[in-house]
């Protein structure tokens, strides 16, 4: 380099032009070299792609073809030996179905009122509640079995004396708790159930200043009476002592003094009616007594037959003794069976 | 304004104080003008007639004035305007912040009978026991919620009706909801009043607010979807599921893994909406875990810091933080834990003998 630059400067530089080019040529042909290398070589990893996939999909083949001759010389086999494999095969049948059975029980076992399942530290209880033949909301408890027993979570409403019912029983006997529980949300979703039908159903009634509280154990209202001349308005104030019972332990109807006697011992009826029946079925009284002043009693209709209903909250369940299905059909009819409603369950084999 | 409480002195119907008809005046211009004659008929103390010709004209302005009209030919008092301001911050609850407090029960009682005018009468008695110039006044709602609204003033001064303080009470539950007003000196007196009234021994606050009442009802009340083991299968609900085309020589990756944190999501979360709170907030105050070679913090000293979690809808950002794929599932306990154990604001100390930090309830 320095001999060219010291003999003639443009040779040299023209030179060292030249070296570049040719080692840039040299450059670019290698690269194609290794692309084309490396383009050989995706082509022959896809071509053994291929290779092994029709291998496997050949292996899979002749794996399937071996089971299937293999069942078949079993039936072959088994064909001569008749009673032992069939009735393998019956008891397996046999075992599927009462699992079957007991899972499906389990299923609808929430239709008893309480039950549980059982979680990786303690038992989850349900506790579903119905009134009038309506089932009504389910609610749960996550308990935990330690030492002492205790409520992880739950989502009984605040309302409830929760605290109360388990300092006194859940340490010592769980069914009781369980069952002084569950009588507790009954008789405060029955008691809402009959302020809630009362409301929406007797309107015509009510004259209105509803006082009630969060546990629906005090209920105040007034409501109109008719008699053959005019209509009186009646104060009635519902005191529900006991808060496992859905009937109040209290009940006072007034009203105004300037009103005939025969008004007068009427209340004392009401008082009496209310006391002892369910607010909704005490205007329903009124309501025929209104009507018709000769009747007294309705009929009960008399529910018999092949199907039995049950009617839960927005639909209703038939459970059909001709089928050995049961349907669900989404309704919302009004219409109740007045009194209670007994349901049975058919779970047949073949299902 | 004087002018105005001039002219309506000379109306029929009787005279109505000035500051009352300014206080409805400037009641009415804060609700927006489609809400109005819901509002007004919720209140009840307008007859419905004059309600119906009462027209929502364009300006506000108007229609304030007219309902201004309206209350002094009724002669509406400072009791009357109360209520109104109380059926106004009903429905518009979520604009206040609320702040929970539980009572209990000094000695365990039995549930009573709530008789609301014995309540009304020992609540007004304990305040205006200390303090004379307050405006009290209840008003009870359908859901069995009973709104308390108090005036504060002072010896000195009348009651600023602009400042009051609400308070929201379910009958026969040991919590109020009391929405945070700025003077805090009053609030000794109002947790006494609230106690006495309503038969507990103490009374604390909880370590939980929030914008939306409704939700910090469902945290307290339980009312919020929990999900609990159970045999029974809950109805499947209809999902929209747009019909995927897939190609059979696709395969997911990580479909197990997706499906397992669907899973243990619904196991945390449930299936239902979940309460709406706006804050998650966490102070720490553990120590200061460095590699060896940091030693420019002491060891002795705890690490003071503040962890904020903000969003329009905190948990149900949570819920599908793990679904995005922006967090592990499952998520911290301490993150879940917020509406079972009804608090959003921590302290989370050292747990003695354990490098971990643990949560330390005060």
């Amino acid at each position: 380099m320095a001999e060219a630059a010291a003999g003639n400067p443009e040779e040299g530089v023209l030179s060292r032009l030249e070296k570049l080019e040719a080692r840039a040529r040299a450059l670019a042909l290698k690269q194609e070299e290794a692309e084309q290398q490396q383009r050989q070589e995706v082509a022959r990893l896809r071509a053994r792609i291929r290779q092994l996939r029709r291998r496997r999909d050949e292996l899979k083949g002749k794996v399937s073809l071996q089971q299937a001759a293999l069942g078949r010389r079993e039936e072959a086999t088994s064909s001569g030996a008749e009673p032992v494999p069939t009735a393998r095969v019956q008891e397996r049948a046999l075992l599927q179905w009462k699992v079957e059975t007991v899972e499906a029980m389990l299923r609808v076992f929430y239709l008893t009122g309480i039950s549980g399942k059982l979680t990786e530290r303690g038992v989850c209880f349900c506790l579903s509640t119905a009134y009038d033949g309506n089932y009504l909301d389910s609610y749960y408890l996550d308990i935990v079995i330690t030492q002492p027993v205790r409520i992880h979570r739950h989502s009984v409403p605040i309302f409830i004396p929760l605290k109360r019912i388990a300092a006194k029983y859940l340490q010592t006997d769980v069914r009781c708790f369980l069952a002084t529980l569950s009588a507790h949300l009954n008789a405060y979703v029955g008691r809402k159930y009959q302020a809630d039908y009362l409301q929406k159903h007797f309107s015509a009634f009510l004259g209105g200043h509803w006082q009630k509280n969060s546990l629906y154990n005090m209920l105040a209202f007034n409501y109109d009476v008719t008699t053959e001349s005019s209509t009186f308005p009646f104060r009635v104030k519902l005191l529900y002592g006991d808060l496992d019972r859905s009937l109040p332990t209290e009940a006072s109807v007034s009203c105004k003094e300037d009103v005939p006697a025969s008004l007068l011992e009427k209340a004392a009826t009401h008082s009496s009616l209310f006391m002892n029946m369910a607010l909704h079925k005490a205007f329903d009284t009124f309501r025929k007594a209104a009507e018709t002043p000769d009747n007294t009693e309705g009929t009960v209709p008399h529910w018999a037959g092949q199907e039995t209903f049950l009617t839960a909250g927005m639909g209703h369940l038939r459970f059909s003794k001709s089928q050995a299905t049961w349907m669900r059909e989404i309704g919302t009819s009004e219409h109740q069976a007045p009194g209670l409603c007994h349901g049975q369950l058919y779970l047949a084999p073949e299902h | 304004m004087a002018a105005r409480g001039r002219r309506g002195r000379g109306a029929a119907g009787g005279a109505m104080d000035v500051t009352v008809a300014e206080f409805i005046r400037r009641t009415v211009l804060k609700v927006p003008r489609s809400h109005i004659p819901a509002l007004l008929q919720a209140w009840g103390f307008l007859p419905a007639a004059r309600l119906q010709a009462l027209d929502v004209r364009p300006l506000k302005e108007a229609i304030a004035e007219a309902v201004v009209q309206l209350c002094q030919e009724n002669s509406a008092s400072i009791k009357e305007a109360a209520v109104l301001d109380i059926v106004y911050n009903h429905t518009f609850q979520n604009k206040r912040v609320w702040t929970v407090y539980q009572m209990t029960k000094a000695t365990g009682g039995e549930t009573d009978i709530f008789d609301f005018t014995a309540f009304k009468r020992k609540f007004k008695r304990r305040i205006q026991s200390s303090l004379i110039n307050v405006t009290i006044n209840f008003k009870e709602f359908e859901d069995n919620a009973i709104w308390i609204r108090i005036a504060w003033g002072t010896s000195y001064t009348k009651p600023n009706q602009y400042k009051a303080t609400y308070v929201v009470y379910h009958s026969q539950t040991p919590y109020a909801f009391i929405s945070k007003s700025i003077n805090r000196s009053n609030l000794p007196l109002l947790c006494q009043a609230l106690i006495v009234a309503s038969n507990y021994g103490d009374i604390r606050e909880m370590e939980l607010r929030s914008h939306c009442l409704d939700s910090l009802k469902d945290i307290v009340f339980k009312r919020y979807s929990q999900t609990f083991q159970t045999h029974h299968p809950k109805p499947l609900q209809e999902r929209n599921v747009a019909p995927e085309n897939v190609d059979p020589r696709l395969i997911q990756e990580d479909k197990s893994e997706k499906e397992r944190i669907q899973r243990v999501n619904q196991e945390v979360f449930g299936d239902g909406p979940q309460p709406k709170l706006e804050f998650a907030q966490y102070k720490l105050e553990t120590m200061f875990k460095s590699s060896p070679k940091m030693v420019n913090v002491s060891e002795r000293e705890s690490f003071r810091c503040l962890v904020k979690f903000s969003s329009p809808h905190l948990l149900e950002a949570l819920k599908s933080l793990a679904p995005a794929g922006m967090a592990d599932a499952p998520l911290s306990p301490l993150l879940t834990c917020i509406p079972h154990k009804a608090r959003n604001y921590f302290k989370i100390k050292e747990r003695k003998g354990v490098l971990a930090a643990g949560l330390v309830s005060p």
